[in-house]
């Protein structure tokens, strides 16, 4: 299939290659010199330090033991692997040859400082939306702070003619919508202020936005959830499958703490998220996008210790004598609960499992994950961990414990296949998050 | 080598990132108060706490716990006296031992979140740490006890 | 057997080189700082210390048994030459001696000592310390406070007898002295066995200590992670080993070693595959590492091909099989001598007869600390055992055979068990870790079992079958009973030479058949033991908390039941007419006086302190009883327990709501100790009972770790109420008994409640919904 829309978008551009061959060239920018990258003021450089971190640029530009922003971070697209791409100011191998205009034009139109096009690997289609004053903060925070590595750049693994580089002008005139963000007079100041950094450096879109069959973010279903990396990023619509509804104090609890009372943590892809940055937004900022993403959720303002759901939830984690009865829910007793517990209300980092979001989704990825590989301590809740436990129990008893606890604890309709996902998940290994 | 606090004290440990806490934690720190029991966290012998939590440390591989501060049953008080120990001594709960770390530290932990627990929470709690001698009876009380003895030092002081 | 020839020589005494536990150490450090032998940085000696160092004297000792010592400060320093498992034994054995030498609890200490040939048989089971520590220690503790009395008397020229003795000081009205400066002042006063023999004992009346409460010595460093275990033993210089296990427990070889895929696993030093010469562990390779962990790792990629050996393929199906079929054969076993043991023409008269066939499962021990044991050659050429072990003596025979060389040059260390419950009894789990040692010239291993390994090398309870028949006559009078019991016999497999002989000259294991020659009156009484050699071959069967009694009693017990219900009286008043205190079931001194009278008093008062017959109770609900007389009739402890039920219809789970238990062990040494100990005894019965329970598949058993083994927990324990006759007899074992009751209890009340019977342990919840269906 994707075989034969690339043959389409060949055929596309051999007819229209004139006019493309003008839209598709990009000039070179002159190089700088280290010289260039001086005297920024400590504002700036601690401004686009938060924002480097709230749009977690090491994360993808860091390889696993490798140097902060050395790049060669190994990412899975679904179309082969690509290679981030060095983010020092190495003058060689690096950005430091980028002067502030090639970096904002990086940024907004996803072009490197030499004119080739950049993979959407780099999501350019979010950061187009940023002001050029952001953008230079994390350009004189970069030059300013981090370390220069030199390093040998990894060639991308992408089948032809995927690999052509000229293709991906294609692909921004078909899919990217460039431009900076434009405020909604509908909307509140502080909305928009969340909008700008959700759409813009935080690219929440990125993950849980699905892709169409090219990778471009399909926008007829903005933050419908999606699959990453065999996770999944839960929808930020009404259609979020939470059995406590989502509201703006729960979305700040879970970008400052990295857990969410109600609902479960950051773990996964979306460990480092909040822990390798997004958390470094001023608390107006964290506010902010949580009063956006709770008007996307539809969400309401009721603390959701009195609700009736939740309630129900801890009737629901009562020790039960007969918990031998069914394999699963033997196994959590003997396994799980002894973390897992709470009394008449839930504690903050004791995710009771009845309401959480893993187990009220419709993909039972998230959970098993969980099971299979705990929550190291720079993930969820700071400092705290969550065992794997893919070394003590069977796929068979992973998989009864999550059907016990989406039949019993969320009363949701069962999970097809739960063994195979198990199985499946077991041999794909823990991930790099 | 991998970054830890335990019991207070900066460690570094140069072991494989895939080795259990526990294993970490008995023969290269050298605390030997926490136990090997099942080695797939279903028995809580090896329980220690984790950002105050109580972790399973035989499964808790060093690697995901870089920068946590860590307890063990050596440093729950300093003069081993935390009112779980105290409440442990004076019902003389422990027969052979060996389980007792855990179900202290597990204890210690449900009463930081529960600090009135019902028969009920603290079965659901300590039913995780199996106890071969069947102290049960009088984990089960001695939890109660602690728990009273919190309530008196809160009204007290 | 070349096991017996070294037990006989041991049994003949050759001199063990005298090892005092302090010049041993001294002599330790200074060669570990001169040559770098390794040197022993722990042990467990005494339970109080933080570091396991038992006390020293200070100044001279007064030594007047090889039992303990007074130093100068009035200390007095215990040998316990029992190991530490939870039963708080030192305390209890301490304690026995302190009250009849009249010193202050404050003023006991206790040391957990190394084997040594002077103490002789060392071993920890059959719930036999107390009942045998009473009289030795008694008559050590009266030793002293005579002598002390003495020397006093004589340092003021006055009769002895007109001295009393009490907290460490001798006073005779006027004059008083401390023990201390007794022992100041020089006493070398000893006892031959003869004169210990005629001293006199105190009143039970006058007894200080015994019976009192008091914290035993071991739980504080149990409470603050201080106690050592044989898993915490550190030597300098050991490494690690991670045993691999071959297919069968006996027989199997190794046919090749492929270590390739661990060679560049960090801390990964090799792989060795064991030379037995005691035939223990054969076919076992241990894989050695740096830390645990490496070795661990290593382990996994270390393949090894086994020949296995025959029992392959044997599963519990065919040892439950083999069982009937001995049973079966009327001339296989052993009939023990009960008082009548022909029943031919009992069941010849019958007007009726009763037949049942009761079955059991395997059970593990799991105790909470896996196997594990240190071994390493010392300086002095000494090989030293680091482990927890219930029976010392048992095993240094098999240890000399392994590493060849005499019992004498073996010493075991003491220390903490994290539970027996029979398992350290078998001491197998040792030998490895001495033929690893051996391997490398002496440089000390600790080989650590991974759970599934310490479980697939169990010496686990047997499977069992029993057959009872019962018969009648016109009147419904009891006028005989068979008993046949089949299973693995752990006696017969490790320790032969301790089996007695039946009527027909054929040796049993007593502890695979104690419990089937009860106290009731019932006629002709048949009783046939019979080894189950598929058993003996598959594994190494185990003695574990209760052993026999653990399943003889549940067939005993039902039977009972089931036997009134045929005649249709009530099963109380049934039991009750049956155990009567004359003839054989009369009872002897010192241990069983009263004999079946006094198990009938410990039935009436747990009926009484449950309510039994007369309690109202909601429909599927019902109580029942039990009552047997503990371990043995040697040293019966008479023991009745009752359990309220509940049965749901719908799932077959029983709900265990409450259970009473009434014990007469005689006298209470350690009253709190005793109460956990029954406490803990019974909630093993209930586990046995109702949750815990594997199969033999394919020559091991199934369940290897928690996953699927499902043993009682703090949620399914039940509230108890537990009662002791007031009684001033010897003391008797309580370690077990609590075990014993509880299974038949359960099976009767589950009978009461919704009418079915069940026959099998355990009694899971589709065993009960597939009786309701019948």
């Amino acid at each position: 299939m994707i075989k034969k829309i690339c043959l389409g978008i060949l055929a596309i551009a051999a007819i229209g290659a004139v006019g493309f061959g003008v839209y598709a060239y990009k000039p070179a920018m002159q190089p700088v010199t280290a010289a260039d990258h001086a005297n920024f003021p400590p504002e700036q450089v601690e401004k686009g330090r938060v924002l480097a971190g709230a749009g977690y640029c090491a994360t993808c530009h860091t390889a696993k033991g490798g140097e902060p922003y050395a790049g060669n971070y190994a990412m899975e697209t679904g179309f082969g692997t690509i290679y981030a791409t060095n983010l020092t100011p190495d003058m060689e191998t690096g950005i430091g040859s980028y002067s502030q205009a090639a970096f904002r034009r990086a940024m907004h139109e996803g072009v490197g400082r030499d004119g080739r096009h950049l993979f959407p690997a780099f999501p350019y289609d979010h950061f187009t939306k940023m002001s050029d004053e952001d953008i230079d903060a994390i350009y004189a925070y970069i030059m300013t702070e981090v370390e220069p590595v030199r390093t040998v750049q990894k060639e991308n693994e992408l089948p032809f003619p995927l690999n052509l580089r000229i293709l991906q002008a294609g692909w921004k005139m078909l899919f990217v919508d460039f431009g900076e963000y434009e405020a909604d007079p509908e909307k509140s100041d502080e909305w928009n202020r969340g909008a700008y950094l959700a759409e813009g450096i935080t690219h929440c879109g990125a993950c849980h936005t699905p892709r169409n069959i090219l990778g471009a973010e399909k926008s007829s279903e903005e933050y419908a959830g999606a699959e990453i990396d065999r996770w999944q990023a839960p929808a930020l619509t009404a259609a979020n499958a939470s059995a406590v509804p989502w509201n703006a104090a729960e979305f700040r609890e879970y970008l400052v703490k990295g857990s969410s009372t109600y609902h479960g943590i950051a773990a996964g892809p979306m460990g480092p998220v909040v822990h390798a940055g997004v958390r470094e937004l001023p608390d107006s900022d964290l506010t902010a996008i949580s009063v956006y993403l709770a008007d996307k959720v539809g969400g309401d303002d009721l603390d959701p210790a009195d609700s009736d759901v939740v309630r129900a939830s801890l009737e629901r984690n009562a020790p039960d004598r007969r918990y031998r009865q069914v394999e699963g829910e033997r196994l959590y007793t003997t396994a799980c609960a002894a973390c897992h517990y709470n009394a008449k209300q839930i504690l903050e980092g004791r995710p009771d499992l009845g309401i959480n979001s893993s187990v009220n989704q419709d993909d039972p990825s998230n959970l098993i994950q969980v099971i299979l590989y705990g929550v190291n301590s720079h993930q969820g809740t700071e400092g705290v961990v969550m065992p794997g436990f893919a070394q003590a129990l069977t796929d068979d008893q992973i998989a009864s414990v999550a059907a016990y606890l989406r039949a019993d604890r969320a009363e949701k309709a069962p999970w097809e296949n739960l063994r195979e996902d198990v199985t499946q998940l077991r041999a794909r290994g823990p991930g790099s998050h | 080598m991998v970054n830890l606090k335990i019991n207070g004290r900066e460690v570094s440990v140069d072991a494989d990132p895939d080795t259990p806490l526990l294993w970490a934690i008995r023969d290269e720190v050298g605390l030997t108060g926490t136990k090997f029991g099942c080695g797939i966290g279903m028995c809580g012998a090896c329980t220690v706490h984790v950002g105050g939590r109580a972790t399973r440390s035989c499964i808790t591989a060093l690697g995901d716990i870089e920068g946590a501060e860590i307890t063990t049953i050596e440093g729950l008080d300093a003069n081993d006296s935390h009112p779980v120990q105290e409440a442990w001594r004076s019902l003389r709960v422990p027969q052979c031992g060996y389980c007792q770390s855990g179900q202290i530290m597990q204890a210690a932990a449900l009463l930081t979140d529960i600090p009135d627990p019902s028969d009920d929470d603290i079965d659901a709690v300590m039913t995780g740490n199996l106890c071969r001698c069947m102290t049960y009876p009088r984990i089960r009380q001695a939890v109660r006890k602690a728990a009273s003895a919190n309530r008196g030092q809160t009204q007290n002081g | 057997m070349a096991k017996n020839k070294i037990l006989s020589r041991l049994g003949a005494g050759s001199p063990a080189t005298a090892l005092s536990r302090r010049g041993f150490l001294i002599s330790m450090t200074a060669a570990g700082v001169a040559f770098g032998f390794p040197r022993t940085s722990h042990a467990a000696m005494d339970p109080e210390a933080a570091d396991g160092v038992p006390i020293e004297a200070v100044g001279k000792t007064f030594e007047p048994t090889m039992w303990y010592w007074i130093d100068t400060e009035g200390r007095v320093n215990v040998n316990i030459i029992r190991a530490e498992m939870g039963q708080h034994v030192g305390t209890a054995i301490a304690r026995i001696l302190a009250d009849e030498l009249e010193v202050s609890w404050d003023d006991v200490r206790i040391t957990h000592v190394d084997t040594a040939e002077k103490w002789g048989t060392m071993v920890t089971g059959g719930s036999w310390s107390v009942w045998q520590s009473w009289p030795v220690y008694r008559q050590a503790g009266a030793a002293g406070r005579t002598a002390l009395i003495e020397a006093a008397a004589e340092q003021w020229g006055v009769d002895p007898a007109t001295c009393t003795a009490r907290d460490g000081m001798v006073t005779d009205g006027t004059n008083s002295i401390t023990y201390a400066e007794l022992v100041k002042s020089g006493i070398t006063r000893s006892f031959t066995e003869d004169e210990l023999a005629a001293l006199p004992l105190k009143a039970h009346s006058d007894l200080r200590l015994v019976g009192k409460d008091v914290t035993a010595l071991d739980i504080t460093n149990k409470t603050n992670g201080k106690t050592i275990y044989g898993l915490d033993a550190k030597i300098d210089g050991m490494v690690y080993g991670i045993p691999m296990l071959p297919p069968t427990r006996l027989g199997s070889s190794v046919a090749s070693v492929d270590d390739s895929g661990a060679k560049d696993i960090k801390g990964y030093l090799q792989t060795l595959t064991l030379d037995d010469p005691s035939g223990t562990v054969p076919g076992w390779v241990v894989v050695l590492g740096e830390t645990l962990f490496a070795a661990k790792q290593a382990a996994d990629q270390i393949t090894v091909e086994w020949n296995a050996g025959e029992t392959a393929g044997v599963s519990e199906a065919d040892i439950q099989a083999r069982s009937r079929e001995l049973i079966a054969d009327a001339s296989s076993g052993a009939i023990l001598p009960t008082e009548t043991p022909d029943t031919t023409r009992a069941f010849q008269d019958a007007v009726d007869t009763i037949e049942a066939e009761y079955t059991t499962s395997t059970v593990l021990h799991f105790q909470m600390e896996p196997l594990n044991a240190t071994v390493f050659r010392n300086a002095d050429g000494i090989w030293e055992t680091h482990a927890g072990n219930q029976w010392q003596s048992l095993i240094l025979p098999t240890l000399s055979a392994a590493l060849e060389v005499e019992p004498d040059k073996i010493v075991m260390r003491s220390y903490m068990l994290g539970g027996g419950f029979g398992r350290r009894l078998n001491g197998d789990y040792i030998v490895p870790a001495a033929l690893a040692s051996k391997q490398l010239d002496g440089k000390p291993v600790k080989l650590v079992f991974m759970r599934e390994h310490d479980v697939q090398f169990d010496s686990v309870r047997s499977p069992s079958v029993q057959k009872l028949r019962m018969a009648f006559d016109a009147d419904k009078q009891v006028i005989g009973m068979d008993h046949d019991a089949a299973a693995g016999w752990p006696t017969g497999v490790m320790a032969p030479s301790f089996m007695p002989k039946g009527v027909n000259d054929q040796p049993y294991d007593v502890f695979a058949i104690d419990g089937a020659d009860h106290w009731y009156s019932v006629g002709a009484h048949k009783v046939r033991a019979i080894e189950n050699e598929l058993a003996n071959q598959t594994f190494r069967p185990g003695w574990l908390r209760s052993v026999g009694p653990g399943w003889t009693n549940f067939a005993v017990e039902s039977f009972m039941d089931e036997a009134a219900a045929k005649i249709g009286v009530d099963p109380l008043e049934f039991r009750l007419q049956h155990l009567i205190a004359e003839g054989y079931n009369a009872g002897t001194a010192p241990d069983s006086v009263g004999g079946a009278s006094r198990q009938a008093k410990v039935l009436e008062r747990v009926a009484k302190m449950s309510g039994y017959g007369t309690a109202d109770l909601p429909a599927d609900t019902a109580i029942g009883i039990a009552t047997t007389f503990g371990q043995s009739r040697q040293m019966p402890t008479w023991t009745a327990g009752a359990v309220q039920v509940h049965v749901d219809r719908e799932t077959g789970t029983v709900e265990v709501q409450k259970m009473w238990l009434a014990f007469d062990c005689g006298t209470v040494v350690d009253p709190d100790s005793a109460r956990a100990q029954c406490e803990g005894a019974a909630l093993w019965g209930l586990s046995m009972a109702l949750y815990e329970g594997t199969e033999f598949e394919n020559g091991n058993v199934r369940d290897l770790n928690l996953g699927g083994y499902t043993p009682l927990r703090m949620i399914d324990t039940p509230e108890m109420e537990i009662e002791f006759i007031d009684s001033t007899e010897v003391p008797v074992g309580l370690g077990e008994p609590g075990t014993t009751v509880v299974a038949p209890a359960i099976a009767n009340a589950i009978q009461a409640a919704v009418g079915v019977r069940l026959r099998h342990l355990p009694m899971r919840p589709d065993d009960v919904l597939a009786a309701l269906k019948v």
